[in-house]
Order: structure tokens, then sequence, then C-alpha cells
């Protein structure tokens, strides 16, 4: 008893640092953040001016019906949708492969890791440069870019990806191309660190049954790095809807192709852009996005529950 | 707050997988029993498919090296040749002096290094004791409310760290710390992520070592620097390399608040230089690509050696269960 | 009891940095006293310490240093630092933050949207007890050699400055207020290959039909080139809108007023000739300033900053340039009414708890611009024009202005131009949002020109400032 009395304070010693700063730059913002999503309007330029602020739903009501923010909430769906079972099964099938091999592994290893340790930023302007197309002036035939090269060279036709009038799908598609790219390390590195844990008596046994490797793969491998995979389809989830930086790397502020300003733009890139005039509506949005995040993993948590195995 | 978090939130590494290593000993015990002849058909089959495996993991890896390529390549080239409308592949010649004009620029590469570093060492150390002591307490200690305060902490981890950074920012202009090594050190010094990696690596060490230590009379801190630390060393130099590659890439919340030559941090430095072309100095728009790229390739270097060189640590951390083989 | 214990230290936390925040944002207030001219003026004896944030390179920075060492010398007590804080965008969101956490600079580099968003906070200092005709005329200042300077703009000074970009720092509210000195300027002037023009007898377009016309010879003559390169489409929009007389924004009432037909009907016009490949801009040509093109022959005419006059030099071939430059003003709807954009920046001061930093920043700000020298010599150095006519009267200037051509030294052909259209110079109105509808009409003119849909685009660009105004 008395022993864990002691361990009372104890335990909130050793945790006194932690909560400190995590009270003043993290438990305050959020307080502060509630209060300014329920003020119409709210700016600080506005309130050291003396301005009053209305209490209310305002800024959320005029949040969602703004046409701009329905888009970004859409982007910012269709990318976590379409990304993460993208990167995760690749990711997978990496690792699988990884795994079944012997010769130069690690420094395949490492290679993959790569994408793992640059800024996503400067790399974005790379794919940029690979997919765009440089127009001709007057007729001139200008340059198609290095991927539309590739693709003429195996006899497709080439594509507007990431210029003037592209189409929204092409965007996308360069993006999600890139969000892989850029997602997949880590999630190699969780999965293989998976497999080599695996108890290789399972996959003994398959072989002796003359278990398909297909077969294997889904009936063996998948069910035990369900804790991986959920894992890290749940990161992912999360890190998906706060995407920003990989689309400015790409279109730059515009969150767009020329002439497009803002058709990519994402829920982190509007908070962005509302923080300088109306931190209000940029906290309703960010709540909102919070929101959104918080019922996406309690899914993936639940569904995680019943499928994971042990 | 800011990019930092977001960055280690898309870039963690994962927790330790449950399943004990203890078993693999079974296994080879099997492996030896299955050790029968094999057919020819099968060593064919198996032939095909290492083939294959090679023929994906080398197209896959090519996608993978394809961007670092044309970093490597744009930054040698001369910036005529780089303005060129069809890029060419390789360098007509290496423009070497892309990366004289990265160091002697108006971009001090050197202070930026420096100033990097300090803020990559001091909040790496700093956030680890921090991280090691909560994560201690979470996963050793008892108390009244652990499971809802860690719950609390963890919930936190879904907020978008954008929303902090104006009241953040206002917190610090408050305290003084503007223009300081403090400001970009002490908000992001508690990674919730961190202390609950590391609390499930703590939470793998068996009861039985703490109950003996305890039994011995070994005090917690003793117990938790001579036993708990070295047993989750793996997960710490993961923790270590993800906080440094904060601070090299950090951006956001480093403009807003340290903006000046003293305290300036590399990406940040990197994109508010100036790159001029030789012969249009003070144009605006008219940027040195090739010697900025060079700059990209002198950043990003460092952190891929430091890769290079913890790989090992990094892959074991995941690998292995918590206790060491 | 042990739930107790742990609750109470999780509360009294929490309670603390609550109350300890909310004490923070609104405790000490970043609201900055008004200014209140101190008995004595300007104290020549207490130190005193400024910032100035501008955007100088490394071409100007060195001018301004030097300046300011002069100035040390006539001030000793004030110490001012400079910073260069990224573009004009980087400097302006710099401030909005350091506003609320009431660590503004004294004085910065400043476009009239940014004073009008600053000012919702009340931070920009009016200037108007420093004008020629406040009150305190008689305020003398001692410099350090013992002369006296007067601490307002004397009558000689105040008529010194070109009169429209002096008249620009009253451009808020209801026009009695001064918030900003101009610091130095520019305006958009065409330029033209005057070799290709006259090789092949081409007229130097002074109207926009005329333009049309150009543009269709040049494409005639030369099918692969661009006749012409727009670098801002934005700048476009509102000074067509300027040109035609048409609305574009309201300071007052219903702010954003561009959708309208006469602005659609250019547009559209201006969309035409971008399909026959008449011209291109430096959003379309990929964020790349159109003067690349211009220099390398691959389009004729430009139009762009007269501070960039630089650029559209072309480089050397064998020590001969290949072809003259040509300037002159942008093509009008009116050539009897022109219009030009004024643009550059001015500098504002910001309100501060101490009167004496007021002051010394507003003897810096008149120190920068009514001093010749320095404005002689800081427009050499960036190709931005002078804001005050007695530059004219310098020698070295003159001698600049006398030597100036069509090869190598375009900078002053440039400023020529420049000041000879003092008349014709708008700005428009500033307040809060002017700068997003100056953003959405360049977007918007981008849009049109790749194909997006005219109406549907001018509605959008109306939705997004309408839902941006709040």
């Amino acid at each position: 008893m008395d022993s864990k009395k002691k361990n009372q304070w104890k335990a909130w010693l050793y945790l006194l640092p932690a909560l400190i700063i995590l009270a003043i730059f993290t438990v305050w913002p959020i307080i502060n953040t509630l209060r300014m999503a329920f003020l119409k309007d709210y700016n600080e330029l506005g309130l050291i001016g003396g301005q009053k602020f209305e209490f209310g739903f305002d800024n959320f009501v005029n949040v969602t019906k703004y046409r701009g923010f329905v888009n970004c909430l859409g982007n910012t769906m269709i990318l976590c949708l379409v990304t993460v079972p993208i990167s995760t099964m690749l990711a997978l099938i990496i690792a699988v492969a990884l795994n079944s091999i012997k010769f130069i592994r690690r420094t395949m290893q490492t290679i993959f890791f790569l994408p793992y340790v640059t800024n996503s930023i400067a790399i974005g302007m790379v794919f940029m440069a690979m997919f765009s197309m440089v127009k001709g002036y007057a007729g001139q035939e200008g340059s198609i870019g290095i991927i539309n090269t590739i693709i003429e060279a195996f006899g497709g036709t080439r594509i507007n990806w990431v210029n003037p009038n592209s189409s929204k799908a092409a965007n996308m598609a360069v993006l999600i191309i890139y969000i892989v790219w850029n997602a997949l390390p880590f999630k190699i590195l969780v999965l293989l660190g998976g497999l080599q844990s695996v108890n290789k008596q399972y996959y003994e046994a398959a072989k002796v049954d003359g278990t398909s490797r297909i077969r294997t793969f889904w009936r063996i491998t998948v069910p035990l790095l369900s804790p991986m995979i959920a894992y890290v389809v749940i990161t992912s989830f999360i890190g998906g809807f706060k995407e920003y930086t990989s689309i400015v790397g790409i279109f730059g502020e515009n969150m767009g192709p020329i002439g497009s300003k803002n058709v990519l733009n994402t829920m982190v890139g509007y908070i962005y852009q509302s923080l300088d005039n109306n931190q209000g509506r940029a906290s309703a949005a960010a709540l909102i996005l919070f929101a959104i995040i918080f019922a996406v993993t309690m899914v993936n948590m639940y569904v995680s529950k019943k499928k994971v195995h042990y | 707050m800011t990019d930092n978090i977001n960055d280690i939130d898309e870039k963690v590494t994962p927790e330790q997988p449950a399943t004990e290593a203890v078993k693999s000993a079974e296994s080879y015990v099997m492996k030896k029993k299955d050790m029968n002849a094999v057919s020819k058909k099968q060593i064919a089959m198996k032939i095909a498919v290492q083939t294959g495996l090679y023929l994906f993991l080398g197209i896959m890896a090519l996608a993978v090296l394809f961007p670092f390529y044309w970093m490597l390549i744009s930054s040698l080239k001369t910036y005529a040749e780089y303005s060129e409308t069809v890029p060419t592949l390789w360098p007509r010649q290496f423009e070497w002096s892309n990366y004289a004009t990265a160091f002697t620029g108006e971009l001090n590469l050197g202070r930026l290094f420096l100033n990097t570093c300090i803020v990559g060492i001091v909040s790496t150390i700093l956030s680890l004791v921090v991280t090691v002591l909560s994560a201690y307490a979470f996963a050793r200690l008892e108390f009244k409310g652990k499971n809802a305060l860690f719950a609390a902490m963890m919930a936190t981890m879904m907020i978008p760290g954008e929303l902090f950074t104006i009241t953040n920012f206002v917190t610090v202009s408050n305290f003084g710390w503007k223009n300081t090594f403090t400001v970009l050190i002490v908000p992001f010094l508690v990674s919730i992520f961190y202390i609950y990696l590391l609390r499930q690596n703590f939470m793998q060490i068996p009861n039985e070592l703490y109950l003996a230590a305890k039994v011995d009379g070994t005090s917690d801190l003793k117990y938790l620097w001579k036993v708990m630390v070295p047993l989750a060393a793996p997960t710490l130099i993961s923790i270590t390399i993800l906080k440094m590659m904060g601070a090299w890439n950090s951006y956001v919340w480093p403009r807003l608040v340290a903006n000046d030559a003293a305290h300036k941090l590399i990406t940040l430095g990197l994109r508010q230089a100036s790159w001029p072309v030789e012969g249009l100095e003070g144009v605006e728009g008219a940027i040195n690509y090739p010697a900025q790229m060079a700059a990209v390739v002198l950043v990003t270097i460092p952190l891929l050696l430091v890769f290079i060189f913890f790989r090992k640590y990094i892959m074991k951390g995941v690998s292995r269960s918590g206790i060491k083989g | 009891m042990k739930k107790k214990f742990g609750a109470v230290i999780m509360a009294s936390i929490m309670a603390c940095t609550v109350t300890a925040g909310l004490a923070f944002s609104t405790g000490c207030g970043p609201k900055k006293a008004e200014f209140v001219m101190p008995d004595g003026g300007f104290d020549t004896e207490t130190p005193v310490t400024i910032t100035f944030y501008h955007t100088m390179g490394q071409n100007n920075r060195p001018i301004l240093q030097r300046h300011l060492d002069k100035f040390k010398e006539v001030y000793p007590n004030i110490t001012v630092k400079e910073e260069a804080i990224g573009g004009y965008d980087d400097v302006r969101d710099q401030i909005t933050k350091e506003i609320i956490s009431g660590d503004e600079p004294n004085l910065a580099y400043c476009y009239p949207d940014h004073v009008a968003l600053f000012n919702q906070s009340g931070a920009v200092q009016p200037l108007n007890d420093f004008l020629k005709d406040s009150g305190y005329n008689d305020m003398k200042v001692t410099r350090k050699d013992g002369t006296t300077e007067s601490l307002c703009l004397t009558e000689e000074e105040t008529n010194a400055f070109i009169k429209g970009y002096y008249d620009e720092g009253f451009k808020f509210g209801d026009g009695s207020t001064m918030y900003t000195m101009p610091f130095s300027k520019s305006t958009e002037v065409l330029y033209y290959n005057k070799t290709f023009f006259e090789t092949n007898n081409l007229k130097v377009p002074t109207t926009w039909d005329e333009m049309e016309e150009t543009c269709k010879k040049i494409k005639e003559i030369a099918p692969q080139s661009t006749p012409l390169g727009y670098d801002s489409e934005a700048n476009w929009f509102i000074t067509m809108c300027e040109q035609l007389g048409s609305p574009y924004t309201s300071a007052t009432g219903n702010k954003y007023l561009f959708d309208n037909e006469e602005n659609r009907e250019f547009v559209q016009r201006f969309k035409g000739w971008y399909d026959k490949g008449y011209f291109t801009t430096q959003g379309l040509n990929d964020n790349k300033y159109t003067s690349n093109l211009f220099k390398v022959q691959a389009s004729y005419m430009s139009i762009g900053s007269s501070a960039g006059a630089k650029n559209q030099s072309p480089d050397r071939v064998d020590g001969e340039y290949p072809f003259e430059i040509g300037i002159t003003s942008i093509p009008q709807v009116n050539p009897a009414k022109p219009k030009v954009i004024s643009q550059g920046p001015s500098v504002c001061i910001f309100k501060k708890n101490n009167p004496q930093e007021v002051l010394a920043s507003w003897l810096l700000v008149k120190y920068l611009t009514t001093n010749v020298d320095f404005q002689a010599q800081f427009s050499d150095a960036s190709g931005y024009v002078p804001v005050v006519t007695t530059v004219l009267e310098n020698e070295i200037y003159k001698k600049y202005l006398a030597e100036a051509n069509g090869f190598g030294n375009v900078t002053y052909l440039a400023a020529k131009v420049c000041m000879e259209q003092e008349a014709a110079y708008y700005t428009s109105p500033a307040f809060v949002g002017s700068s997003k509808a100056r953003d959405e009409v360049g977007a918007l003119m981008q849009a049109v020109f790749v194909g997006k849909d005219l109406n549907e685009t001018f509605k959008a660009a109306i939705e997004e400032c309408e839902y941006f105004a709040g």
C-alpha cells in the first residue's frame, strides 16, 4: 500500500516534464482552437483592433457551405482512399519479395528505404519536372517530359499530366504516384520487420502441404502480418488526411496546375490558407478534420479488432 | 506543431512485433527434418521464381532511385543546359562549380549546418530523456488515471498540428523566445508517438526482470538506466534518427520564429536563399537551379550517411523484439 | 484518495496553463499606445534601436547599409537593425504574426493592401503629425554636427516628391490619413525589339488595337515566335479596368465589382489572341519571367516592370548585343487618357509604446526618401525609379540618364519612360481583401486563357473573394 502510494507521486514526477510541455504547447492550443472556432470570423488582428466576434456556429456553416472547402475535403478523401491501399499492397509485395531473396538483399533494403530520408518538397519538384510537358512555342515541338517519353517508347500516347488544362484525374495520378513513392519505405520497413519475426514453421507446413505461393500469401502471410498491416493502415490514414507538402512540392502553393488554382487543395492546405486572415474558420476547419480523422481511426480500430489475428 | 510533427507522423518507426523470436529455434528443427531431396522441377521453379523476384525488385528499385538520379544530374548541369526544353539524361559536362556556388553564395551553408546540428543534437538528447521517463511511467509504474491519461495523449496525435501554430507563436513570443535555439527545441520535445513507441518496447521487457531487480533493491531509476534503456537501444536510436531528421527538414515553424542568421536552420536557409545566375544577378525569377540542386544534394547526403551508418540498428529495432537474442 | 491525488495534479497543470495562456494572449496585450508628440520632440541623447524589414537583395542592400552608416553619423543614438525578409508577401506574413504577439518591427517595406491588413489591428502609425502642415512645423532636431533639420517634412521636401507617389500614402479609408511614404517605384513598360521592328518596318503599338495588328504581323513574319510576353496577368486585368473605366473593386460597400460585361469582353478578346499564339504570360510560361523569351528573341515585345529592365537585356554575343531594345509606354485604350500601374514598395511605420522609437523611425524614413544620393544610388542598383524629382538634378544621375541606350544601359531608358508618364499612374483601392481580388483576377485570366469557361470562371472568382471577405 505504502509503496503503491509512493509510486503514485513518482509516476507523476517522471511524467512532469512531458506534461508541462504538453500543457503549454498542445493542450492550450487545443483549448484556444475551440474558442476561436466558435467565434465568428475570429482573427487576431481584429481582436487587437478591438473587434468583437459573435459566438455561434457560423464558422462551421460558412466553411462547409464553401465550394473550395468541399473540394478540399473530396481531394483529401480520394487521396487517402487510393494511396493507402495501393501503397500498403505494394509495400507488402515488396516486403515479401525482399524476404524471399538472399543475394543483395541488404542493398535492396537500403534502396527501398532511401525516400524515407528526403525532403518532400524538394523531391516533389523533381517529380514535377519528370511529368511536366514543356510547351513548344508556336507549333514548335516542345519537350514532353521524361515520363511521357517513356510512355511513348512503350507505344502509349502522351498524357498532359501537370500542365495547364490537364485533367484532374491526371493530376491526381501524379500525386498518387508521388505519395505512394514517399510512403513505401516506412511500410516496407514495418512489414519486412514483421515478416522476419513470423514463425517459419507456418511456411514449412505450407510447403509440405504443397500450398501455392499465392494461397500462402493470402492464407498465411497476410493474417500473420495483420497487426503490422493494421498499424500501417491506421498511421497512413492519419497521415493521408494531413496531406499537404506533397502537393506543394509538385504544384507549388498554387495547389493545382496553372489556371487551376486550388483544384488539388486539401484540408490542411485550406487550414493554412485561412490561418492568416481568419483563424476562426481555420479552427473550425481543423475541428472538422479532427472529427473525420477520429471517426476513420475508430472504424479502422474496430475493423482491425475483428480481423487482426495474433 | 507544424512540420516537425507532421514529418514524423508520416515517417514513423513501427512498434515491435509481438511475436517471439524464441520460436525460431523450433523451426530450425523442423527444417532439418524436411531437408530431403528436391526434385529438378522444383529447382527450375525456384530459379524462375527467384528471377521474377529480382526482376520485380529491380524495376521497383529503379522507380525509387529515379528522382535521386534526376536531382544529382541536375546538380551537375550548367544553367544553360538545365534550362533547355529537352532535358538531357546525362550532363554534357560536369559543372562541379555548382557545389562551390552552393557553399560560397549568400547561403552560409556552414552556419546552417552548425545551427541544424545544435538544434538536432540538443533536442534529441532532451527529447530522449523526457520520452524515456514518460514511457517508463506508462509502462512500469502504476498510478491512477494512467490509462485515461495515456488515451487522452494518444488522442491528441490525431489533431492536425498546423492548428497549434498560431497559438504557439503567440505563446513563444510572450516567453521572449523568438530567435533563440530554445524556440526550435522546447515546443517539440514531447512526442506522444515516441512515448507510445518506447512504452510498447518497455512493456515487452518481461516483468520478471523488474521484480528481480526490485528484490535486489535496485532503484527504479537505476533499473531504468541499467536494464531498460540498453534493451530498448534500437528504438532509442530510431527515435534519435527521426528527431535529427525533424530538425533537418523543419521549415514552417523555424520560418516563423527563428529567421535570423544566427539560428536559421538548413531547409529554411535553402528555400530563402536567392540563387543568382551569373550575368543575371539581382534579377528576380532567374534562379540558379543547378546550384540549388547541388545544395539540396549536400543537405541530403548527411541524412543518407546517417541512415547507411545506422541502418543495422534501425533494422534490428524493427525486426527483433525487446530482448536481444 | 489516490484518485484525487492524480486528478488534482492533472487539473492544476491544466488550469495553470490555461490561465497562463489567457493571461499571455490578453494580459500584456500587444496593442500599442497612441503616439503623442513628446514635449521636447526627438531626444538625441538616449539610445534607441529600431528595426527595418525589407526585401532587398545582394545588389541594393549594401547601398542601404552604407546610408544607414551615414545616418548613424547624423544621429549616433539611433541604431537601425535592417533585416531582409524574403519577398513582399513574406514581409507581410511575418509582420501579421508579429503584430499578434506585439513585436512587429518599427518600419517595413509595404504595399497598400498590406497596410490595410495590418491596420485591422490599428498597428500602423499615421504620419499626419510629420507632414508639412501638422502643427509641429517649428519642431527641430539637432544633428550630431550641430546643424538642425525640421522634424516634419518641409514645404520644399514635400514638393520634391512625385505627386502621384506621395498621394498613394493617403489611399486608405476616407483619404485623410497618410500611412505610407513612397520608397522606390516602378511601373509597367513595353519593351520591344527595336532592331526587329526597324528591319520589318513595324509600328510600335500605342493602343490595344494596334497591338493586335502588330502581333498578327509578327506572327506572319516569324510564325515560330510568341510576339508578346506579358508578365503579370493580374496587372493586365486591373490596368484594363482602369483604362476602360470599368469597375474593378471598391474600398467601400460591395467590394468586388469586377464581374461585368466590359471585363468579360476584354478577357474573351485576349483569350482569342492567346489561341492564335499572340502572347504568353508569366503564369502560362511556367512561372518564368517572359523576359527570358524576349532576350533570346523568342518574343519581340515584353510588358513587364520598369525595374526589371536589366532582365530584358540579351546576353552579349562576341561582345556585341544581338539587338537594340526600345522602351515605351504600354498600349492604351485611349492614348489621350493613359493609365499605367504604380508599383514598388512604400514604407510604413508601426506604433510603439516609446514615442522616441516612432520619431527615430520617422527620421530614418525622411532621410531615406528625401536623400538625393540614396535615391539616386538605390535607383541605379535596383532599377526602381527615385520618388523625388530632385534626383534629376543630381549630376551622377543626370549623367546616367544621358547615357541611357537600348543596348547595355536599358535601366535608365526604362527609368526615363517611367518618369515621363508621371501623370498616368493609378493605384487601386487598398482594403482588407484587395490582394485577394488581385490574386483572383490573375488566376481568372490564366484559367480562361487555358480554356476554362468564361462566365463560370468569373463567377467562381467573385465567389472566392466574397467568401474571403466573410
